[in-house]
């Protein structure tokens, strides 16, 4: 599974809007639903946060990766989302967190969803390609970027 | 003179494209009287570097190991189904680490001279190519290799087996 197959521009925010990590999460699934990845936000939303409540994804430098399994969801589905200035997200390093990926799997795709998210743990790595992603002007121009990289 | 092909190993990983690289491998292994074996591995490189980057906690990665371990077994036993039904007995192999490393020992244990995997993603960036482990598994084994294409074909092909 390629993360760029998961990326389109109805599914990247930049900047988003919420200021909590309760919201962010809120705000993501929305997006999902927007773009008609998902119908319902309630079941998926409280996945995710069930999942936060066994321990933060806050990760460090600024990035998160909220993820968990769901029958809301028959494919792999993920939505990624900026926020400049940054959101307390309990992160492991507690600094703000800015990058956020969240990933919704099938209980059936274990496999496609470790993948997926081993890719983005590689991405992390990079702190040249976060940042750009963190500093891109626009939806379209992270989707390029991961496109490039 | 040898047959070109006397032992062929099918990499499965519970995609469709896998499946169908399967039932090539079967119409391939009944036309060359070639063994046939199937390998499954279970990313535990993969799990390690979700817990080391604190993306899992341990209770999760253990709760995905046991759902790869059931995918092994679900889809080997499923290939092997598909062998059985054309009247060809298939070796299952499951392994657990780096995949495209358990796929090349796997080639070098087992004397193997045809490798046979699913077709590779359409959309592709430069970190995607570095990272697909089927291609990687394609580019560093020691035998030749066989991408399986137009699903419809091989279909047609498998179900036309007596």
């Amino acid at each position: 599974m390629a993360l760029l197959e998961l990326i389109s521009p109805e599914v990247v925010k930049v900047p988003l809007q919420s200021r909590t990590k309760q919201e962010i999460i809120r705000e993501l699934v929305e997006l999902l639903r927007d773009a008609g990845r998902i119908t319902e936000v309630q079941p998926v939303y409280d996945a995710i946060i069930a999942r936060e409540s066994m321990g933060s994804t806050g990760l460090e430098s600024g990035i998160a990766v909220p993820h968990a399994k769901t029958r809301a969801v028959r494919k792999l589905t993920m939505a990624l989302g900026v926020s400049p200035e940054g959101v307390d997200f309990q992160a492991i390093d507690g600094k703000p967190s800015k990058l956020f990926f969240l990933l919704l799997a099938p209980p059936d795709q274990s496999g496609p969803h470790i993948q997926a998210l081993a890719e983005i743990a590689r991405i992390t790595k990079s702190p040249s390609f976060c940042s750009a992603v963190v500093h891109a002007p626009s939806a379209q121009g992270i989707v390029e970027l991961f496109s490039e990289g | 003179m040898d047959r070109p092909i006397n032992r062929i190993l099918v990499y499965v990983d519970g995609t469709e494209a896998s499946i169908t690289a399967a039932q090539y491998a079967i119409c391939l292994a009944r036309a060359y009287q070639a063994e046939l074996a199937a390998l499954y591995v279970v990313n535990t490189r993969a799990l390690n570097e979700l817990l080391k980057a604190r993306i899992f906690i341990q209770a999760e990665e253990q709760e995905y190991k046991r759902d790869l371990d059931e995918d092994a077994n679900r889809y080997l036993n499923h290939v092997r189904s598909l062998a059985r039904k054309k009247g060809l007995a298939l070796e299952t192999i499951s392994a657990s680490g780096n995949v495209h490393q358990e796929i090349k020992d796997c080639i070098r244990e087992r004397d193997i001279d045809l490798l046979v995997i699913g077709e590779l993603s359409h959309v592709r960036s430069r970190r995607d190519e570095f990272y697909d482990e089927a291609e990687r598994a394609m580019r560093s084994v020691s035998c030749s290799v066989l991408v399986v294409k137009d699903e419809e074909r091989v279909w047609q092909l498998y179900d036309s087996l007596s």
